[in-house]
């Protein structure tokens, strides 16, 4: 465990070295999260409710989303991919530890950059613009906190899965494009759920992507509670364990078929 | 002027051979372009039965400006590619942009053909489908001014955008490491004109409209398009001022670009 650490804290203050592209990462975040809130504010009109979520619900629904995004890396992640084609993955196997754990911890690092960074910045900022939702509870803050480190760990599997084509084609970068272009759409990230007509929640919530980001937005604006707040976490929970498993068992026949060139 | 020309064609041709060998790689990535432009207008129009309307604006009228914008933005990334600033940094900071000196062709020319991605076509055909949505949800009165007007349109989107991609490369002759802030003003511009202006806060409509000249390329031709009033007053001409914003700002963006060729500096690597 503490090989663990040492990785992650490394990798911390290796992300924390990139000043510049932590930087361009807050004003894009910045301007995204303004233009879609605008575009939230324009839709509810007079309204003041839609879909159970109030107007200044979905305002913190394009704060939070823009701050959270870059913590969870939903916009692509190819850092894994890029050592099988460099050859630097022929050192990383030969680590004294599993494969999906050395890149969990360095994960880590990188998950805690930018929600310190840019995560806990962008939604600070934002609520100097705007009138922000809050937890209300400590309940709810230790449920956020849960679905949080949850959805983080989900996003991982499957950003390593994506990242394993990389095994078996010389170049998987579109690949791994075409299948974070659905976590877009499918975690809630474009719009909340909850507007969109059943049969599209119902797709949705066949997919783990719901649970990555959708489940963190419910949480923090108390759309759900009680029995339907521990089904939530339950269903990230489960998907995690079987992102993880999928995950070991294309590794396992992944690295059978792996040929590092020298160079 | 033929010569250029041909070698335009012929390098284009290698790219997309090049792009076609990797075939289960293309087919991805033409199909993640077509989605990815999809969902994002999908997560508009799903949820637009429960609001009604986008601040006085129909879906039919949204899709107007928003199909327009794929088109035009899709256009410029195909004729563009090699100015895209990520992609342009990176030879700078490589140092491969050297051998464009180095061959007896010119070098706009070059860059201009060294990355032709052939996965933007899809965005395009999207584009052009929302485009034909909008047309059949609104009922634009069509007439011979506005059948001749509406290419320039595009060709204006086309230009002002192409512009900040030259812009955003020449930068990188100074600064090495590609400034990405200028995707808000790319990806991030192209995404603002995709909805009316009118929704966005006062100021960031000001700074689009008078400093970065934004609303003009889409909102007020569509204004005229769809005979709606402009809520700000502008005088008529502002719906007409498209193609003039591109073609200004590709003279400047190119007198900016052939500064830097002339004060560039290898990295050495």
């Amino acid at each position: 465990m503490r090989l663990f650490w040492e990785i992650t804290k490394t990798s911390y203050q290796r992300y924390l070295s990139y000043r510049a592209a932590t930087i361009a990462g807050l004003i894009t975040n910045f301007f995204f999260g303004i233009l879609r809130a605008a575009i939230l504010i324009a839709l509810y009109g007079t309204r003041k409710e839609v879909a159970g979520i109030s107007l200044q619900g979905a305002i913190t629904y394009a704060a939070l989303t823009q701050s959270i995004i870059g913590y969870l890396s939903l916009f692509g992640w190819v850092d894994l991919m890029n050592t099988v084609y460099t050859g630097q993955i022929a050192n990383d196997l030969l680590k004294p530890m599993s494969y999906f754990r050395f890149w969990l911890a360095q994960d880590l690092g990188r998950a805690g950059v930018n929600f310190v960074f840019r995560g806990m910045i962008v939604i600070l900022g934002y609520s100097l613009i705007f009138d922000l939702v809050w937890p209300q509870s400590i309940s709810q803050w230790i449920a956020l906190t849960l679905a949080l480190i949850l959805s983080w760990l989900l996003s991982f599997s499957w950003r390593f899965i994506t990242n394993l084509a990389a095994f078996w084609t010389p170049n998987a970068y579109g690949i791994s494009r075409f299948f974070f272009i659905f976590s877009w759409f499918f975690s809630g990230f474009l719009m909340p759920l909850r507007y969109f007509p059943d049969w599209v929640v119902k797709l949705s919530y066949l997919t783990p992507f719901p649970h990555m980001l959708n489940t963190v937005v419910e949480i923090y604006l108390n759309l759900v509670q009680g029995p339907d707040l521990i089904m939530a976490l339950l269903y990230q929970l489960i998907w995690i364990a079987v992102l993880i498993t999928s995950g070991q068992l294309i590794l396992r026949s992944g690295v059978r078929r792996l040929v590092i060139l020298g160079g | 002027m033929v010569f250029a020309l041909n070698i335009y064609r012929r390098l284009l041709g290698a790219q997309v051979r090049g792009q076609m060998q990797y075939r289960a790689s293309f087919f991805f990535e033409f199909f993640g372009a077509i989605l990815i432009t999809l969902f994002e207008y999908a997560s508009l129009a799903l949820v637009f039965d429960r609001f009604g309307s986008l601040q006085g604006w129909s879906l039919g009228e949204v899709a107007f400006l928003y199909g327009l914008s794929e088109i035009s933005f899709g256009v410029m990334n195909l004729l563009f590619g090699g100015f895209d600033p990520g992609t342009f940094g990176i030879e700078i900071r490589r140092g491969t942009f050297d051998q464009y000196l180095l061959r007896p062709i010119n070098i706009t020319l070059q860059v201009l053909s060294s990355r032709f991605v052939l996965r933007r076509i899809g965005k395009i055909g999207v584009g052009l489908g929302i485009f034909i949505t909008a047309l059949n949800m609104t009922s634009i009165h069509w007439n011979i001014a506005k059948i001749i007007y509406l290419p320039m349109v595009v060709l204006g989107i086309t230009f002002f955008f192409g512009s900040l991609f030259m812009v955003g490369s020449t930068i990188t002759f100074w600064t090495v490491e590609s400034i990405e802030v200028i995707n808000i003003f790319t990806y991030g511009g192209s995404f603002m004109i995709s909805h009316p202006m009118h929704i966005y806060p006062n100021w960031l409509r000001r700074i689009f409209t008078y400093v970065i000249p934004a609303a003009f390329l889409n909102y007020y031709p569509a204004l005229y398009f769809l005979d709606k009033p402009d809520p700000f007053n502008l005088p008529a001409a502002a719906s007409f001022a498209a193609p003039l914003a591109g073609i200004i700002f590709i003279f400047i963006s190119t007198a900016f670009w052939l500064f830097g060729i002339q004060h560039y500096q290898s990295t050495g690597t």
